[in-house]
């Protein structure tokens, strides 16, 4: 060890310096505070002896000025003293001295002091090399976090349209990360499709799971799977990813504003509320299925629950932290306060707003422990476009050329798989016509779904004009659905391109043919009648109509065939 | 602040006893309680949960259970989730539980 003696009193310098010598020590010497200063800057020791009364500066104030040099570092400073009056020990601590010794010098006292400052000393580095290493940890972590952060930020708010005007939503993270996820999107034929989802656990780890989440919600909607097959695809998704124990409890909606429906998958999450114009709860859904993620799903965990939207509806669902919210007390917000607020007192549209009022009030400061998420939806407000529009994906833009291609569905196949995906994506990897994938979309589910729920289900279209018929045609769809046995739906499409006098390609045309196993119908008589009453589903023949250049059938109306003209 | 965990083990059944709050600081203690019996990868143990004592129960305690679940061997397993207070039986069956365990 390198030891600096300060000491205007040479005989005891020297004294010093040899019982130190003689332990194996390094000794620099200084004869007043001022050299003492310098010495101790210029040659670093790692033990000072200070005497304090001396010329130019006292002890006292050279220790202040070691101590202050030093800053982090701990370097001993052990005071010289003749007196042991309590006040001059006193003044010693407080100059910075970390002890004292008394002349004369006894050899045990002084070696057991400097044995004990060292051991001091070695401790002092080691807690200050583990708090670097905790400050280099810290560090990272914050690059790590933030590059996490912008990952996150962009995947899963992709394309989020949680700002279409019938969303109303508030989301409060624990941490920097949120492990309740909440997207949202329009599939090609505008139908709007929402999650909820709660990961095990919160914070970074919980997040992680959201992102491929997000991904499959995103892909899958803009693609034009149906909900069923977006819960398949995450579940199967998160059983591969996600270890045993986290799980995410989700739900997910379609809102399909043609249809007038809603669709909902409850896994996990608490139930969902449907209000009327008084604020009354007029359905709950309660949570049915397994969370995402914990097992392979059944043909029947797939199943969705349908209901009748009406203009008065409104749909409020919210994550498990909201009533587990805890109050300084540890008291938590609870069902019976949230309930509270749908008391039928006829001003839904507040709330959203008075629930997150007294939740507020309710935890005060107190510190939170979950993520919580609330989310409503408005079904008065489900028709209106998102600001800046309908979202369109960009496409290829393929010069028009000529192709035909053509498909066939037999009973087997339409029982368990929604053609329609496939279908779009195949026109669309052929020719992506840049804007027009949301159109052939809507025509081509008009297209198949008449062909599927009329000509081979035989199922009335007038039946859905009551709320009781309502269930009742899609409980009928469903029961014939499984017990189709044979029948087939053929699809062609061809494509022409549109070349002008000057031989440009400007566009093109699509003609698909459809044919059905079915028995056909009067289509003079169910034309007419089907445009009459598209009021209700809205949907229709009036809406391929509306999108195609010709519309004929053939047949015994088992046969359609449209035009549909797209300009580059 | 979190609960307590007490074993008692039978000759073919392993009693787990959860008291206070069920939460994910209980994570290795839970684990540690049915490790000794799922480790040795013995068939036909049967593990019996006694929620009687839980005061509070979050997502990861489920997902403690799903880990049980699965290291006792998943389907074979005999897992029995008894004495759940009404309010803890309601996050279970939220969770479709019953669907995996036996909840009594």
């Amino acid at each position: 060890m390198k030891i600096l003696i300060v000491d205007d009193d040479r005989i005891n310098s020297t004294i010093l310096n040899r019982l130190l010598a003689r332990d194996g020590h390094a000794v620099v010497i200084a004869h007043d505070g001022v050299a003492g200063v310098e010495v101790f800057k210029k040659e670093q020791p790692d033990l000072v002896l200070m005497d304090i009364r001396m010329p130019r500066m006292n002890g006292y104030d050279a220790a202040r000025e070691i101590k202050r040099w030093v800053a982090n570092r701990f370097v001993p400073i052990i005071f010289l003293t003749a007196v042991t009056d309590e006040e001059s020990l006193v003044q010693c601590i407080d100059a910075g001295g970390d002890d004292f010794l008394t002349k004369p010098f006894n050899r045990t006292i002084l070696q057991a002091k400097i044995d004990a400052m060292e051991r001091i000393r070695r401790l002092h580095g080691e807690l200050r090399r583990q708090k670097e290493k905790v400050e280099r940890h810290q560090e990272q972590l914050q690059q790590e976090m933030e590059v996490g952060q912008h990952l996150f930020a962009k995947i899963v708010s992709a394309g989020n349209l949680l700002d279409a005007p019938c969303l109303k939503r508030w989301t409060s993270p624990m941490s920097v990360f949120n492990g309740d996820l909440l997207v949202a999107a329009y599939n090609p034929a505008g139908g709007l499709y929402i999650m909820l989802g709660d990961f095990t656990g919160h914070g970074l780890s919980a997040a992680v799971g959201a992102m491929p989440l997000a991904e499959v919600f995103y892909e899958m909607t803009a693609q034009g799977f149906s909900l069923s097959e977006l819960v398949e695809a995450m579940n199967a998704k998160l059983v591969t990813v996600m270890p045993t124990r986290m799980f995410c409890a989700a739900c997910l909606i379609e809102v399909d504003f043609r249809q007038k429906s809603l669709l909902v998958w409850n896994g996990g999450l608490p139930d969902v509320l449907v209000t009327d114009h008084s604020g009354r709860v007029v359905r709950r859904l309660v949570s049915n299925r397994l969370p995402l993620g914990v097992a392979a799903l059944t043909r029947e965990d797939r199943k969705m629950e349908i209901m009748e939207m009406k203009p008065d509806h409104r749909v409020f669902l919210y994550s498990d932290g909201l009533i587990e919210a805890p109050n300084a007390d540890g008291e938590m917000f609870g069902l019976d306060r949230l309930m509270s607020h749908f008391n039928g007192q006829g001003q839904p549209d507040i709330i959203f707003d008075t629930i997150l009022g007294s939740l507020k009030t309710f935890r005060g400061d107190a510190e939170q422990s979950d993520d919580i998420s609330l989310l409503e939806i408005d079904c008065s407000r489900a028709g209106e476009e998102p600001p800046g529009g309908m979202p369109r994906r960009s496409e290829k833009g393929l010069p028009p050329a000529p192709w035909e291609i053509s498909f066939s569905f037999h009973a087997g196949t339409l029982k368990n798989v929604d053609p329609l995906p496939t279908v779009i994506n195949a026109v669309m990897s052929i020719q992506a016509p840049t804007g027009h994938r949301e159109r052939l979309y809507t025509i081509l589910a008009e297209l198949l779904s008449n062909a599927l729920d009329h000509g081979l289900l035989g199922l009335d279209t007038d039946m859905k004009k009551t709320p009781t018929g309502f269930i009742e045609y899609y409980s009928q769809r469903e029961e014939r659905l499984a017990a189709m046995e044979s029948g087939f739906i053929h699809l062609s499409l061809m494509h022409e391109p549109v070349v002008t006098a000057d031989g440009r390609k400007i566009g093109g045309a699509i003609r698909i043919r459809l044919q059905d196993s079915g028995p056909g119908f009067d289509f003079n008589k169910v034309q007419s009648r089907l445009e009459d009453n598209c009021g209700h589903g809205g949907r229709g023949i009036a809406l391929i109509r509306s999108l195609c250049s010709e519309l004929v059938y053939h047949g015994a109306g088992n046969q359609a065939e449209v035009v549909y003209q797209w300009s580059c | 602040m979190s609960g307590t965990i007490s074993v008692e083990r039978a000759e073919r059944e392993t009693v787990i006893n959860i008291k206070g709050r069920f939460n994910f600081e209980m994570h290795s203690q839970f684990r540690t309680a049915y490790q000794e019996d799922t480790s040795k990868g013995q068939k036909g143990r049967k593990f019996i949960i006694d929620l009687s004592g839980t005061e509070y129960i979050d997502s990861s305690a489920l997902g403690m259970l799903l880990l049980l679940r699965e290291e006792a061997g998943t389907n074979e397993s005999d897992i029995e989730i008894v004495n759940a207070k009404p309010e803890i039986r309601k996050i279970l069956e939220t969770a479709n539980f019953q669907r995996l365990f036996k909840i009594s």
